[in-house]
């Protein structure tokens, strides 16, 4: 599993690269919106960059399946020692890892910030931990439609999946809020979209 | 069934309602070369495709060491090498990132012997396999199906794009795997002389449906070709089972039948033919018999 993860990354490395960049501007617009109080300019950039993030995984799961059909990677990799099931394991996880290690930086320069201006973080604790878990899931729901859309020939119909899907993502969160109804539906999205790809991935052929 | 390495049982394959593979049913026992011949869009690749799992069978069921095909576990896909026609490799990569990626998905890798096999082809680590000519790219997958000591290796059409030098090398080897005990090959060819030289069965397939599957010597042995000459015209009908060809020209009758024994060699004298010899065939005259358009199936392991 580890070689297919590591195979996911270097091949994918544009995308780990992109999301590298976008939250060092985040954690760059944090910190100055927290020392020279540019609240209403930080908040702009902080939620287009916000937006880029779900449109970077969208791409990345719809990458990923992309070119697999089109450089036939799986019809290599499943004659290997691994399973087609291994092979989508290893593309989510990629995607995991991948928001894990934006998203943790992330988290502890805004829990610094709160802690270095006096904010009591006890008072906070259950919206940190919401807005977090709804930014990691929609990240998520964002790869999973390029996972959906990402396996055909065409590469319109990809783009324009990707684009309607992570429009209708970003609405719904608008719409929502961050909070416990929003992660249950993301979560049922996330298992309903996984559950459809792993199933049409392993009854294809390679 | 249980220590058959190869199993298919009654499968049958439709693309867009046209019917690929039409009821195959064999087995390749546990240390044979089975080579599996066939004209091009007879259903080979297609039967090779569905033993690896990699396309859905419409029905009809395979077993690859024991395991159905479509549920293989990483555990047996390890266990068994594969060189695919066309050479499936991922053609960004540079030949070392490849093998270095094979090496990571392998059950086990025989460095010391794909460290040979990698010296005797010559190639390049450092070119990305698009930029490989075809006969490199068939000696790196060769290397590769052979560096996991495959108890099963399946070969489709391994030599295509070889040139004579690569593809002696290359038989040299299978041969080398299939002396270490136990191993299986079963290939598929265009090449009946290669065939001919290392495989001990042999399966004909034809329009989807296998008309021959015996061993070499039994196909030999069993498919012979007359020229009859009868003192008048050439009679329509022999009235003989399992004539494979039948070509008349005046008095003289050419005709190539499956099991051909003391029954049907009665049935021919009530003929009274002037003369009766047997022209000695190859496996490729064999092989231009049974895939003509009008052949029958003719050898089965059950008639044989």
């Amino acid at each position: 599993m580890l070689a297919l993860i590591q195979r996911e990354l270097q091949d994918h490395l544009v995308y780990i690269v992109l999301a590298g960049l976008i939250v060092a501007v985040m954690i760059a617009v944090a910190i100055l919106t927290a020392c020279w109080g540019m609240a209403p300019a930080g908040l702009g950039i902080g939620g287009a960059a916000t937006a880029l993030l779900l449109a970077l995984f969208c791409l990345l799961g719809a990458a990923q399946m992309y070119a697999d059909r089109a450089n036939r990677i799986s019809a290599l990799l499943a004659t290997l020692a691994v399973t087609r099931t291994r092979i989508l394991a290893a593309r989510v996880l990629t995607a995991v890892v991948l928001i894990s290690a934006i998203f943790v930086p992330l988290l502890v320069t805004v829990v610094a910030i709160l802690y270095s201006i006096g904010t009591p973080l006890t008072l906070y604790r259950g919206t940190i931990a919401e807005v977090s878990v709804t930014l990691v899931l929609t990240c998520l729901a964002g790869h999973c439609i390029g996972l959906l859309a990402g396996w055909t020939a065409n590469r319109t119909i990809p783009a324009l999946s990707v684009l309607f899907g992570m429009l209708l993502l970003m609405s719904f969160v608008i719409v929502k809020g961050f909070g416990l109804a929003a992660i249950g539906l993301l979560l049922l999205f996330i298992v309903a979209s996984l559950l459809h790809v792993w199933h049409r991935f392993t009854s294809v052929s390679f | 069934m249980a220590g058959t390495p190869i199993v298919i049982d009654n499968l049958v394959k439709y693309y867009d309602g046209r019917c690929v593979l039409d009821g195959v049913s064999l087995q390749v026992p546990r240390g044979c070369i089975y080579g599996l011949l066939g004209r091009n869009g007879s259903g080979k690749t297609t039967m090779i495709r569905i033993l690896l799992g990699l396309e859905p069978p419409t029905r009809g069921r395979t077993l690859v060491l024991g395991e159905d095909s479509m549920r293989l576990s990483a555990n047996t896909h390890g266990r068994v090498g594969y060189v695919a026609e066309g050479h499936n490799l991922i053609q960004s990569y540079r030949v070392g990132r490849l093998i270095s990626l094979c090496k990571g998905l392998s059950l086990h890798w025989n460095d010391e012997f794909f460290g040979r096999l990698i010296e005797t082809f010559r190639l390049p680590m450092d070119r990305r396999v698009r930029e490989l000519s075809a006969g490199m790219r068939a000696q790196l997958n060769l290397a590769l199906a052979m560096a996991i000591d495959p108890e099963l290796l399946i070969l489709d059409d391994p030599t295509l794009g070889l040139d004579t030098v690569a593809r002696r090398q290359f038989l040299e080897l299978a041969i080398d795997v299939i002396q270490r005990q136990g191993r299986t090959i079963l290939f598929s060819s265009h090449i009946l002389g290669d065939v001919e030289r290392i495989a001990d069965r042999v399966g004909i397939l034809v329009a989807g449906k296998i008309v021959a599957d015996c061993s070499l010597e039994e196909l030999k042995d069993r498919v012979k070709k007359l020229r009859v000459i009868f003192p008048d015209r050439a009679p329509q009908e022999l009235y003989i089972t399992e004539i494979i060809h039948q070509q008349t020209q005046g008095r003289e009758m050419a005709l190539t039948v499956a099991n051909w024994n003391a029954q049907k060699q009665a049935i021919l004298k009530t003929f009274k033919p002037e003369s009766c010899t047997e022209v000695p065939m190859t496996l490729e005259d064999i092989f231009i018999e049974c895939t003509r358009p009008a052949s029958s199936p003719v050898l089965q392991e059950s008639e044989v």
